[in-house]
């Protein structure tokens, strides 16, 4: 015990007890939280995801160079805090080290440790040259990340300078496992030539700058975006483990739920406030946002860090259980025109390295604007009529949805009961002129097929995804339970469909309403009858195509390559793909109801993907969704291209080329 | 405030119409009933009347078969206060419909002012508010764009002839038919709509209101499907020879112009 | 042979046509036709109304008649059909008929058929035929119960009146009416929105599309809608490239109209289009792609150029008017 140990225990005292108050205030927060968090289920898979994405950093590395960075920072940390253990440990008991644990381990952590502390000053040099020489518009600006950089940067050079005087001092017999910080000693020697007593004093003095920057850092962290060295790692251990999602069903039969959606912070569930802890405000998600790139008021990163910014001006509130006072979701950060701008693309959340999942909490507060407060875009409430009474978002009569089948003697499943599958039509296979043609090409190849398929006619409602979206969750299951006592009643076990939001539907969310069927998208079905040799493309299709992605097949069902893969198989057809694709491709503006809206603010969203797709120099733009199809028509006539560029159904192609 | 709103249920829109076997009527299966849409402004201008004066109420009657109570159901999820059913046979006209409702607004203690839409769109008889006015003895405006409210008079914009628009005062208590463009009425909200399941509705028989079945002076004969709309054609000839052969076909076929 | 009484319509010192049409059709069905004439200074009408064939002009006047108010017409009509006891009274389905009739209806506690295309004479009564669900069906009307049988018919629906400069009607002051305390009082009349009407409203809507090009070109459809007295629409296209404010957008997203002529110009007919206008009683369509979708909804449709059939058209509706 000396003065050191007295000091040490003060200060890090200190700082540890008032670090641990900040924490345990944010850990009270999120218990404050009402909205229902995750369930921990599947632990070894969970503990597999932590293992790949926090120690294998393999979310981060899908950007390379920041990437890389990020990599060597979080390891050199890990093997770094092990020095600074002992450091600590050395300040509280002279002489304490972990030569214990034998004489090469020893030295071979030393070396790493000697190692990292360079390498992560140049993971720290490459991001401080991105920050302010690149300037990429995501990062935006920020003191905090300023002040995190000086920080590490600090700690690094601090841990050089100590180890540099120390091993000139006190000439420790490990220190040729340290070359770097042997070069920093015979540096100090040539430049300064002190004694060794003086130079063991130095080097204590930068142990102690060294301990005290790691003490400062903890008791800074609570309040930075730097959180997520301690949020991020539960958080990927929380994280959605499936590709595929099925939003949160909302129990109407409980009579003691008053709140339906998210009014206020306190609404949401403290996985999604782990969710605000865990952002390191990189970009990642601002960059690939299909409403951000087209100057909507929603950046995905800003919603984060506002709903934060929220949570703590209700600090005080939240952590006394007032809910009442707690102030709304919807301020002048988070205005409603952010909330509605979001197609539901789910790119962000794709691009997030920590697995921050944004479009759940815009779904939630969507919830509240529609079923508490009726406010929404003017134009949704026809939408929303029309669905409740001809169940279709677009104003067309129930009794004329099998009229696109006119004259293909398709039968219906109550005329026919033995079917292999069974064609879900969609609203815009029913209704829309364009699609009608994509549903009669898919028949037309099922027919060749030979594949016995019915359809449910008339007696087919609108699934609801629409509604859903946007907020209406009561019209949404309203119309569910409706089409699952249909398909339950005529026994339906698999399903195929032409439109992703209904096959992201009927797959994914009707399980939670007593709905289980076995479901494919028709690019997967065809894909299927193409490797069963049920199909045979012969004739050629002179084309270069470009497949636009689907977010409901893509990024939420996982689904990239039968699309790919049917296009491959026309005879003479060439694919090329655009700059954005599979997982990175870009949204066409249709999804999360925005099909329905209009679009005011910014460019157009279709516009811009479309311009994406005229890059390639394709004469035909594949699609996979009656969605993308409207909104990649209509940005070609924008475009004026319409006479040298054609967007089709992926069905239509493998029409053209299947005799 | 006694606020009053008159509504009728009615086939959607799109509904496709269908006779009954001996044609007197419409076959009722596949039908979705709605709110006449014109009712809806009614119903929205009440609830706007009432918020802007503190202890007043609205309570929404509808004649007609016992569906009808989800129509007033509809309408108290919007907002309104009370409903009130009078049951009337399907084939009720608007003069036994409107007798029937004026006898159950003079059950009331007091109507200031009652709101309809102008017209219901299954029949488009444009009847029924003027009926009602004259059997309570009220002043009415008709096809009513705007309002202004004050304890004794309302000063409304009625839509007249040619584009004009008519500023005319009425007295209360007064009979408001609404059109297209009063107001925009709202979405009901959610708690709103489970608060509605549960409001009682009260329900009224022609015999507890002194009307009788003697009281209806006109009735359906028949029905009668227009004959099918021909398929569309496209014109021929030179392009004068075509806009010449529409002028002719929209005046002499269609009779629009 | 019934005793009928038409209640005449003016408006700016004119009689209006459609009064003439009842008088004519009931006089030449034989009829004993009396028409309730009620203003203030309009004694000089009471000639056209007797060339139309009328036996009787009963002359209604007082200041208070000189704006029309349903309470004010319904009383005098009212008095006058107790003092001469018609068969039928009728009135035009326009925004004036319809207003009052019901509420003289409900006050002579008669039946009464509103917006009727067909009416025909049958001994001391009527045989009436009105569209009903929009026009998706009609109804024969049968009136019950004894008292007068009242109708508005709808213009144009009896064929154009028949004058005849021999003919005239005696001409009968009618004063048993009382006036007083009456609770409605016309403020003023003003004109509309200045020319155009709203989407929402019209009865005739011309659109146009991307195809128009700039937003001047417009100016081809305002000049066809004016001769139509009809507004002027616009698909999402051409909202979206600025060609037309959003408030004149028809479609899913923008105004659903429902106008007895629709007449779109260079629209394809996308979904979002025909959502919003699909049932337009007629619908005209003029574009070049004899394969766009909006010809599968149109009743009549000129594949063409816009730039040319238009002011065609145009032209050929003033030619067609001033005859």
């Amino acid at each position: 015990m000396t003065w050191q140990t007295f000091l040490f225990l003060a200060v890090a005292g200190t700082a540890f007890g008032y670090s641990g108050y900040r924490f345990s205030i944010l850990f009270k927060l999120m218990k404050a939280h009402q909205g229902q968090g995750r369930k921990v289920d599947r632990i070894p898979e969970r503990i597999s995801t932590v293992i790949l994405n926090v120690l294998g950093q393999k979310a981060v590395l899908q950007k390379k160079g920041i990437g890389i960075a990020h990599t060597l920072i979080f390891w050199g940390f890990l093997i770094i805090s092990v020095g600074t253990v002992e450091q600590f440990a050395s300040t509280l008991v002279q002489g304490a080290s972990f030569e214990f644990i034998g004489h090469w381990p020893y030295r071979a952590f030393l070396f790493l440790h000697d190692i990292f502390t360079v390498l992560v000053l140049a993971g720290v040099g490459y991001a401080a040259w991105r920050r302010y020489l690149v300037r990429p518009e995501g990062l935006g600006k920020s003191h905090d990340a300023s002040l995190v950089l000086a920080f590490t940067a600090g700690l690094m050079v601090s841990i050089l300078i100590m180890h540099g005087f120390h091993i000139a001092g006190v000439q420790p017999d490990y220190s040729s496992a340290m070359p770097v910080s042997s070069s920093v000693a015979a540096i100090i020697q040539g430049l300064f030539g002190f004694s060794p007593g003086v130079n063991a004093i130095i080097g204590t003095l930068f142990k102690w700058i060294h301990m005290c920057l790691v003490l400062g850092f903890s008791v800074y962290i609570p309040g930075s975006k730097h959180l997520h060295i301690v949020a991020a790692g539960p958080n990927t251990f929380l994280k959605n483990l499936d590709p595929t999602k099925a939003m949160k069903p909302i129990n109407f039969e409980d009579e003691s739920v008053t709140q339906y959606g998210t009014a206020k912070v306190s609404d949401l569930s403290w996985k999604d406030s782990l969710d605000y802890y865990s952002c390191t405000e990189c970009g990642r998600c601002q960059d690939v946002c299909p409403a951000h790139n087209t100057q909507k008021p929603l950046s995905p990163k800003n919603l984060i860090l506002d709903l934060k910014n929220n949570l703590y001006a209700n600090k005080e509130a939240m952590l006394a259980g007032k809910y009442d006072e707690v102030t709304g979701v919807i301020d002048s950060h988070i205005t409603e025109d952010v909330i509605w701008a979001c197609t539901s693309c789910r790119a962000c959340e794709v691009a997030c390295p920590v697995f921050i999942e944004h479009t759940d909490k815009i779904y939630d507060i969507r919830r509240n604007l529609v079923m508490m407060e009726s406010k929404f875009p003017t134009e949704v409430q026809t939408v929303f009529r029309n669905m409740e009474t001809n169940a279709s978002p677009w104003a067309f009569a129930a009794s004329d949805r099998a009229n696109w089948a006119e004259g293909l003697s398709v039968k219906t499943v109550a005329e026919e009961t033995d079917f292999d599958v069974l064609l879900w039509v969609g609203c815009a296979g029913s209704f829309d002129d364009r699609n009608k043609k994509v549903l009669r090409a898919f028949v037309s190849l099922l027919k060749k097929a030979g594949i016995k398929f019915t359809i449910l006619g008339n007696e087919e409602q609108c699934t609801g995804d629409p509604a859903r979206r946007i907020g209406n969750e009561y019209l949404f299951q309203t119309l569910a339970k409706a089409n699952i006592e249909t398909l339950n009643r005529y026994n339906v076990k698999k399903v195929v469909t032409a439109c992703p939001h209904c096959f992201n539907t009927l797959k994914n969310e009707y399980k939670d309403f007593g709905g289980t069927y076995d479901v494919v998208h028709h690019s997967q079905y065809i894909a299927q009858l193409l490797q069963d040799g049920k199909l045979k493309p012969t004739k050629s299709v002179d084309e270069t195509i470009t497949f636009h992605d689907s977010c409901y097949l893509g990024r939420w069902n996982n689904v990239y390559e039968q699309p790919r893969s049917v296009l491959g198989a026309i005879p003479a057809a060439r694919m090329v793909e655009m700059k954005a694709n599979h997982a990175e491709s870009m949204c066409c503006g249709a999804g999360g109801g925005r099909m329905w809206m209009e679009e005011t603010l910014g460019a157009r969203i279709n516009v811009k993907r479309t311009e994406q797709a005229l890059e390639t120099k394709a004469g035909v733009i594949a699609s996979s969704c009656p969605f993308c199809m409207t909104m990649m028509s209509d940005g070609v006539k924008t475009k004026e291209m319409q006479d040298k560029v054609r967007v089709l159904d992926i069905a239509e192609l493998m029409d053209q080329a299947t005799p | 405030m006694n606020i009053y709103v008159c509504i009728k249920q009615v086939p959607d829109t799109e509904t496709k119409i269908k006779l009954n076997a001996d044609a007197t009527g419409i076959d009722p299966t596949g039908i979705k009933w709605i709110v006449s849409p014109y009712d809806e402004f009614a119903i929205e201008e009440a609830l706007r009347l009432r918020d802007k004066n503190p202890g007043s109420t609205v309570t929404v009657l509808s004649a007609g078969p016992a569906r009808t109570v989800d129509a007033i159901r509809t309408a108290l999820a919007m907002g309104a206060d009370n409903g009130i059913q009078v049951e009337t046979p399907e084939t009720a006209d608007n003069q036994l419909v409107a007798k029937a409702l004026a006898q159950a607004l003079k059950k009331e203690a007091k109507v200031d002012i009652l709101f309809t839409g102008k017209e219901a769109i299954d029949d488009g008889a444009s009847q029924t508010s003027q009926l009602i006015a004259e059997h309570l003895d009220f002043a009415h405006v008709t096809v009513v764009l705007g309002a202004e409210y004050t304890a004794q008079s309302v000063t409304c914009r009625r839509e007249v002839e040619g584009g004009a628009i008519e500023i005319i005062e009425a007295q209360l208590p007064v009979v408001i038919a609404a059109q297209k463009g009063l107001n925009e009425p709202r979405y009901a909200s959610l708690p709103n709509i489970m608060k509605a399941k549960k409001k009682e509705i009260k329900v009224l028989k022609l015999a507890d209101l002194g009307v009788s079945e003697a009281d209806q002076k006109v009735r359906v004969k028949n029905l009668q499907l227009p004959p099918p709309k021909a398929a569309g054609r496209k014109l021929s000839g030179d392009t004068a020879a075509q806009v010449q052969e529409l002028v002719r076909l929209l005046h002499e076929e269609a009779k629009v112009i | 042979m019934a005793k009928v009484l038409i209640v005449a319509e003016h408006r700016d010192g004119r009689l209006k046509k459609a009064t003439l049409e009842l008088v004519s059709h009931s006089a030449s069905s034989g009829n004993e036709t009396h028409v309730a004439l009620l203003g203030d200074g309009v004694q000089s009408l009471a000639a056209d109304i007797g060339q139309a064939g009328a036996k009787v002009v009963h002359l209604a006047q007082a200041p208070e008649l000189k704006s029309y108010t349903a309470e004010a017409t319904t009383r005098v009509v009212a008095a006058l059909a107790k003092s001469i006891s018609p068969d039928v009274i009728l009135a035009s389905h326009t925004p004036t008929g319809r207003d009052f009739m019901p509420r003289l209806a409900a006050r002579l506690d008669a039946g009464i058929a509103s917006d009727c295309t067909q009416l025909s004479y049958q001994g001391n009564g009527i045989s009436v035929r009105r569209p009903i669900y929009a026009g998706k069906a009609t109804a024969e009307v049968e009136f019950l119960g004894s008292g007068p049988k009242l109708a508005t018919i709808r213009a144009n629906s009896l064929g154009a009146p028949k004058l005849d400069a021999s003919r005239s009607a005696e001409v009968v002051p009618f004063t048993s009416f009382e006036l007083s305390g009456l609770k409605t009082r016309v403020v003023n009349v003003v004109q509309g929105n200045a020319g155009r009407p709203d989407v929402t409203e019209a009865s005739v809507v011309v659109s146009g599309g991307r195809s128009l090009k700039s937003a001047e070109n417009f100016k081809i459809l305002e000049e066809l809608a004016d001769v139509l007295g009809a507004a002027v629409g616009a698909s999402r296209a051409a909202v979206d490239a600025g060609y037309r404010p959003h408030r004149d957008q028809v479609g899913q997203t923008g105004k659903v109209v429902s106008p007895s002529l629709y007449i779109a110009c260079g629209i394809s007919g996308a979904i979002q289009h025909l959502a919003g206008m699909r049932t337009s009683k007629t619908i005209v369509a003029v574009n070049q792609d004899s394969e766009a979708p909006i010809f599968q909804v149109a009743d009549y449709g000129i594949v063409g150029d816009l730039f040319q059939v238009v002011p065609l058209l145009t032209q050929e509706l003033k030619r067609v008017k001033e005859h």
